[in-house]
């Protein structure tokens, strides 16, 4: 499954460490991120896939002490699907 | 005033007037200031060593435990250890020395990035990067190693930010909000438990972390549930109620894991439903509900799916939980079952091999209430919680999450600093104890009477179990026959010790080891072919354990 992440995080050196190292562990994988300063904090997107239930993943997050807020919703692409896609062989060139 | 003062200031501010660590170049500005403070600085011989001990300070008070590093190789040696703190939810400070801001990121002498090393293995971790923010970040690092699920934090602190002038400032507040049951799922909780016919307690560290024994204990008389405890949990439960059945998992008593598996409703406990308790995950007590009492919301669900969850401080849930005592013939399966699985404890003096579980029996009969026993990681560990009983959790200090051979030395040098009135044991392998055996010297300097009971098979035991039992009899590595003399290694440091091979030897050895007034070392020899018994092989269901063959 694909989950679309929006966070407020605290503008703390390694917060974005902390992210995306709570991600890979929690055995996610981020497809795409994106940040924006805001004042003291920055905002992350952050599109993520992976086979476990999302609460494995946002658990953890919501115990980041730099994560002011954090939103989560499903996207209805699935990673399987996607990953299918990318196996097809390359079109051959003449 | 500096900033080494001024962080000297804040540890006495908060009543810490121990700490543990081990000086170097960056963090020579707080040594510096140590001569002038209150505060009691313990030198200890490796900073491993440190950080064990302050984890020992820690579990054995429930107080935060404070240990000191250096930057570089000082901070790395400290990592495991905070490791250790994160999986068994240890309340812990830890402050490393940097290079100077100017020379941070250029590879400078003794210059590693801590911070990016710390992230995954604590519970938060900060570098103090202006002077206005030192007494900020030890303020937040106090009130973070200690709210909701305890941890270890690591504050990183650059050398010119030591010795430069440091503002006062305002005390920082708390923001933590403990997560919050609601009344509807207490009261489906007490339901459950009122329809079920077969409950259990499983009962983990987070009660004796949140002092909710007194809590536990009055739930246990109001209702005669049986309880099992995780390794963490054991002195929760009283050990000579007829219905506490002990250890289970793994290694666990075969009546524990037995009434699991039949059980209908799992009450946990502040306990993580790990891999070492459950087993084959999706065969761990198959008939039960469970309902999960933790603080922290993460644990919910992460193994296993609860049926109903209460999240919150213990010491306010418990007092709330349970109805009626439980159904009789429930009580009296599980009474019938221990009685029948019970272990055949008999002081044995005749001539032979010394067994470990029947010395170890022996040394928890012979020692005091309230002593404090620290061991290592493997099969000794496991001998000393299925048959040592220990009166309080905080009696019991052993690595859980992380298992981390080496620990129980330096872990018995913190429980002695933080109780020097109580009896403390520490009980090693001879693999294990020879992985921080440097802190001999912290004995010796401080003269503190730690007893240390080796168990040695000349052999890394558990590894050695494993290859007898799964790895067909390959022996790869874990013959350490050629052990030092431990009682020449003990002389070396101004340490009396003693050695026994025979059972005939045991009670005497014991006896003169408690009574001796200073630090104390008895060196037992074991046969190496003794083994920890029950096992539940890996991937294997609870019920499904190898007892001791006959």
């Amino acid at each position: 499954m694909n989950y679309q992440l929006e966070m407020l995080l605290t503008d703390q050196p390694a917060v974005l460490e902390r992210v995306l190292q709570t991600t890979r562990y929690r055995g996610f994988r981020v497809d795409s991120m994106q940040m924006q300063p805001a004042s003291k904090q920055m905002k992350v997107s952050m599109l993520v896939s992976g086979k476990h239930p999302i609460s494995m993943l946002t658990s953890q997050l919501n115990k980041l002490y730099d994560l002011a807020s954090l939103e989560c919703q499903a996207q209805l692409v699935q990673s399987g699907e996607q990953q299918s896609t990318q196996a097809q062989p390359l079109p051959k060139t003449a | 005033m500096k900033g080494a003062q001024a962080i000297l200031e804040f540890l006495t501010e908060q009543g810490v007037d121990k700490v543990f660590g081990y000086p170097g170049g960056a963090i020579m500005p707080l040594y510096d200031a140590l001569l002038d403070s209150p505060v009691q600085h313990y030198l200890c011989r490796h900073e491993q060593g440190a950080a064990f001990a302050a984890i020992g300070y820690a579990r054995s008070t429930n107080r935060v435990g404070v240990c000191i590093a250096t930057s570089g190789p000082g901070a790395t040696n400290l990592l495991t250890s905070l490791a250790d703190a994160k999986l068994d939810s240890v309340p812990l400070v830890m402050i490393t020395g940097q290079v100077a801001r100017p020379a941070m990121g250029s590879d400078a002498f003794q210059e590693v990035d801590v911070l990016g090393l710390s992230l995954s293995i604590c519970k938060h971790s900060m570098q103090v990067m202006t002077a206005e923010d030192l007494v900020p970040c030890l303020q937040k690092a106090f009130h973070i190693a200690q709210e909701g699920r305890p941890g270890p934090v690591l504050v990183d602190i650059p050398k010119d930010i030591l010795t430069g002038l440091v503002p006062a400032t305002p005390q920082a507040v708390s923001d933590y909000q403990m997560p919050e049951y609601s009344m509807q799922d207490l009261q489906a909780a007490n339901q459950l438990i009122a329809s079920s016919e077969r409950p259990v307690l499983y009962i983990g560290g987070g009660v004796g972390m949140a002092n909710a024994v007194d809590e536990l204990r009055d739930l246990i008389q109001r209702t005669d549930l049986p309880q099992v405890c995780t390794l963490k949990g054991l002195g929760s439960a009283e050990s000579e109620h007829p219905l506490y059945l002990g250890m289970l998992g793994m290694h666990g008593l075969a009546a524990a894991n037995l009434s699991v598996q039949q059980c209908d409703l799992l009450i946990a406990i502040g306990a993580r439903l790990d891999d070492r308790v459950t087993g084959k995950l999706d065969e761990f007590a198959p008939h039960a509900k469970l309902i999960h009492l933790d603080i922290d919301p993460a644990e919910i669900h992460k193994r296993r799916r609860a049926d109903v969850s209460l999240l919150g401080d213990l010491k306010t849930i418990l007092p709330l939980l349970g109805t009626d005592t439980v159904n009789p013939s429930w009580r009296e399966w599980v009474s019938d079952l221990k009685v029948s699985k019970a272990f055949p404890y008999a002081v044995d003096n005749s001539p032979g091999q010394i067994d470990a579980p029947q010395l170890l029996r022996q040394l928890s009969d012979m020692s005091a209430n309230d002593a404090i026993v620290s061991c290592d990681v493997g099969q000794h560990q496991m001998w000393v919680a299925q048959h040592m009983r220990f009166s309080q959790p905080s009696c019991h200090l052993s690595s859980g999450g992380l298992g981390t051979m080496g620990f129980g030395l330096p872990a018995a040098i913190g429980a002695q600093v933080a109780n020097p009135d109580t009896q403390v044991v520490a009980v090693c392998g001879d693999g294990s104890f020879m992985m921080n055996v440097q802190e001999l010297g912290t004995l010796r300097r401080y003269q503190m009477p730690v007893k240390i009971l080796i168990l040695d098979n000349q052999r890394l035991g558990m590894v050695k179990q494993w290859q007898e039992l799964f790895h067909e009899e390959r022996y790869s590595e874990t013959d350490l026959s050629d052990n030092p003399e431990f009682s020449r290694l003990a002389a070396a440091f101004d340490i009396q010790s003693d050695v026994i091979q025979c059972r005939s030897q045991v009670g005497e050895a014991l006896r003169k080891m408690l009574a001796y007034p200073g630090p104390y070392l008895l060196h037992v020899q074991l046969d190496h072919k003794d083994n920890v018994w029950p096992i539940v092989p890996p991937n294997t269901a609870n019920h499904q354990m190898w007892e001791q063959p006959k």
